[in-house]
């Protein structure tokens, strides 16, 4: 014990020797002397949100340390924001991205950033559009300081139910079209980030209200992935390139279409201008707005509708039947390619559905889909691969179980307990809870 | 257009310190998916294993740099058990969600607040290369070679270990690779089944190339991160796995040419399109008919999109590379 303790005193020596050092350098670099030259700064505030009788307020918080540092990591500096305005205004050299990093252990006790993961601001270089630039963080309350144990659970409860839909939805297309074709398709991703862009471009630069472009939104996500199909993977099945080739062109795809996002869109999250701010209302022990609340009964109601028709409709049975087997479906005259291109449209306009969902829940961004795609892959894996209603099953309880689990392991590694259960399932069942048992080695 | 800086800036890339990281990296993903047929799409976190194992010993427990080798095999082997356990016995693209899912996992455990004591958080672990600059013989204020190929004493001292090390694994694979445990990771990628059958413990053998394409990784990691003095938690994101796959394809899978040369172009091509771009939207961006095209923030994702282009022809035209062999790239699922 007294060795760790004399261990970790020697560990926190160094570390001020080196934030010693490193400041001391940077004095007498020319970093510092170029800044004052240029007149450029970041100005940084923390502030305190609290919802006074609806209205929210905001006390700007004092003694919280920064550090600024350029695009390559060099550090530009520690800098602490001042009594009573709660800013502080950092020199920065010339016009280029930086990151604004708020060190979460020098937030006074009781205050936590609303956002544990936007503790760290990007600032890319075209944000300089004057010679100052704006950075904001918000600590406040995040739904748990001061309730119970209970009201806790209740709230991540609810939160994880909201995202198990929109994970559910964005992941029925790639089960079936594993079923279908035998692709494991990591450009789904793409298709979900594709609906909040499009939604973003309808909504924001074009104006149009959320409510009238949503469903041609949808329209063309299902034509999105019909054009994916038809362009790329119905070539490579013609051609006769194998299965593993197919994952590996569609990652080649999930990168292409990701950075086109990128290229077209840039790297900040944006919001929608409808529904983008609204207060929660409490249900029991639950806050949730109004807007989230319809997104998650929009959900329900499109993922029951998705079952029916699977279950019901002649068309879901043949989708089923050539996702159970290809070969035999064939066989008793049902048009495999026709229900494939089904599939994909499908796919395409529910990934696209939740992908607004998402949009509205977060905000949204290119990389939105990839960040889901391994939570999407672990839910279908949980339900059984190529199976509608596990995707179902397996993609709603994995997004419970990550926001869940957000109440023990902290906020940045939530999703790590989704691939404890992925590793889990492939140990105990890999035929996933509806999938079919095959031979394994 | 400064085409002289572009071309001299090409060549030297051809042979520069990206080029001898992202060749080690293939040859350790040429073992598991060029002859193994195991789709491993998380050498990031291999390499990660082995940047933040020699990184961690200097700065945390301030030992020499040697000591960064056995932990980061004790990373390795431990990250392999974690992802072959599970996906080794089934399907192939099982092992693909499981290693890409792993090492986004492993990024965000590195770069979280809550382990920045040992792993230094999204700053990294930073200035723990001096050991390794002290060991090199060259004037560190001197500059060696003639141009484009001039470095100063400590990038050439770098890129001798690392062009060496790719000599050395380039040598260890090509040789393992004709023995007799080489040809039974070329017979379990034709037919498993089949190996199975004459009573090799297909899975042990899987893992062993697993473990053997992660230890190659884990050198190309610490390569990259004694080079930068520096380790990222960003620089492993899961993209760099697929910028080694496809710099790996374009060379050749299951050839040791075909991993180290591929590495090459792939970084000779990169920094052309790279340089070239940037030239074009030095003054302003480039637009057409009054339509901006493009801006110079935009040069990035427009070569990563390039390269997700090639990646995507590359296997569908011509999956073999330039060195493979059609046959040797037989890989099918299901």
């Amino acid at each position: 014990m007294q060795e760790r303790k004399s261990f970790h005193a020697v560990v926190s020596c160094v570390k001020a020797l080196v934030v010693l050092l490193a400041a001391l350098f940077s004095l007498g670099s020319s970093s510092l002397a170029r800044a004052a030259d240029s007149g450029l700064t970041i100005d940084v505030s923390v502030f305190d949100q609290e919802v006074v009788n609806g209205t929210t307020e905001r006390l700007p918080v004092s003694g919280v340390t920064v550090v600024v540092k350029t695009e390559a990591g060099v550090v530009i500096g520690e800098f602490v924001t001042e009594t009573g305005t709660g800013s502080v205004s950092v020199p920065v050299p010339e016009k280029d991205g930086y990151t604004v990093e708020l060190v979460l252990s020098s937030l006074p006790d009781g205050l936590a950033l609303i956002d544990e993961n936007r503790a760290i601001a990007v600032i890319t270089k075209d944000a300089f559009t004057t010679s100052s630039k704006k950075v904001t963080f918000f600590t406040g309350d995040v739904g748990e300081s001061g309730s119970s144990a209970f009201e806790r659970i209740a709230q991540r409860f609810a939160d994880g139910v909201r995202l198990g839909l929109v994970i559910a939805m964005c992941s029925v297309g790639l089960s079936l079209i594993f079923g279908t074709t035998g692709l494991t398709n990591f450009a789904h991703g793409e298709m979900v980030a594709f609906g909040g862009l499009m939604m973003f471009l309808f909504n924001v630069t074009l104006g149009i209200p959320l409510l009238i472009s949503a469903p041609f939104v949808v329209a063309l996500g299902g034509l999105f992935g019909l054009a994916i199909n038809g362009m790329v993977f119905a070539k490579l099945r013609n051609r006769g390139i194998g299965l593993i080739s197919q994952l590996v062109v569609s990652v080649g795809l999930s990168i292409m279409l990701r950075n086109l996002f990128l290229y077209q869109f840039g790297g900040r999250t944006k919001p929608f201008s409808d529904f983008s701010m609204q207060t929660a209302k409490s249900f029991g022990p639950v806050n949730i707005t109004p807007r989230d609340l319809t997104t998650a009964i929009l959900s329900l109601i499109v993922l029951v509708t998705v079952a029916l028709f699977l279950s019901r409709s002649r068309t879901g049975k043949a989708v089923r039947a050539v996702s159970d087997n290809p070969t035999l479906a064939s066989s008793t005259g049902i048009d495999t390619q026709k229900i494939i291109r089904i599939v994909w449209f499908a796919g395409g306009a529910l990934a696209t559905l939740g992908g607004i969902f998402r949009g509205l829940d977060e905000q949204v961004g290119f990389d939105m889909g990839s960040k889901l795609i391994f939570l999407m892959f672990a839910g279908i894996t949980l339900g059984g691969l190529g199976s509608a209603y596990g995707a179902l099953i397996g993609g709603f309880f994995v997004g419970v179980l990550v926001e869940m689990a957000s109440l023990v392991v902290p906020a940045e590694l939530k999703a790590a307990p989704a691939l404890f259960i992925l590793i889990i399932v492939l140990i105990v069942r890999p035929q996933g809870i509806l999938g079919r048992k095959q031979r394994v080695g | 257009m400064d085409w002289l800086k572009i071309l001299e800036n090409t060549a030297s890339s051809l042979v520069g310190i990206d080029a001898a990281y992202f060749a080690l990296a293939a040859l350790g993903l040429n073992i598991q998916f060029g002859y193994t047929g195991l789709l491993n799409f998380g050498q990031a976190a291999f390499m990660a294993c082995g940047a933040y194992g020699i990184g961690m010993t200097s700065q945390y427990f301030n030992v020499s740099m040697w000591y960064g080798i056995p932990i980061a095999l004790a990373f390795v082997v431990i990250l392999s058990l974690l992802v072959g356990i599970p996906t080794l016995r089934l399907r192939a693209d099982y092992l693909a969600i499981v290693t890409i899912a792993t090492a986004e996992i492993v990024r965000l455990f590195v770069r979280s607040v809550r382990f920045k004591r040992f792993f230094g958080g999204s700053d990294g672990i930073n200035s723990f290369s001096t050991q390794f600059r002290e060991l090199s013989p060259f004037n560190p204020s001197k500059q060696y070679g003639i141009r484009p190929f001039q470095y100063s004493g400590y990038t050439i001292w770098t890129l001798i270990v690392a062009w060496v090390l790719v000599c050395v694994f380039g040598i260890v694979v090509f040789y393992l690779m004709r023995s007799p445990w080489g040809r039974v990771l070329k017979a379990i990628r034709e037919d498993e089944d089949a190996v199975r059958s004459l009573g090799k413990n297909v899975y042990s053998y899987k893992m062993q190339a697993l473990v053997m394409g992660g230890v190659i990784g884990m050198f190309s990691g610490m390569v990259f991160a004694l080079d930068r003095g520096s380790v990222q938690p960003d620089n492993y994101s899961r993209d760099v796995t697929f910028y080694v796959l496809t710099a790996l394809v374009l060379g050749g899978v299951a050839k040791v040419s075909g991993s180290i040369v591929g590495p090459m172009i792939f970084w000779g091509l990169y920094v052309f399109s790279d340089n070239t771009l940037r030239e074009l939207t030095k003054d302003g961006g480039i637009s057409i008919f009054g339509v901006g095209i493009l801006q110079k923030s935009q040069v990035g994702p427009v070569n990563y999109m390039l390269i997700g282009i090639g990646l995507m022809l590359l296997m569908t035209f011509r999956p073999q590379g330039i060195f493979g062999n059609r046959k040797e790239m037989a890989l099918d699922g299901r």
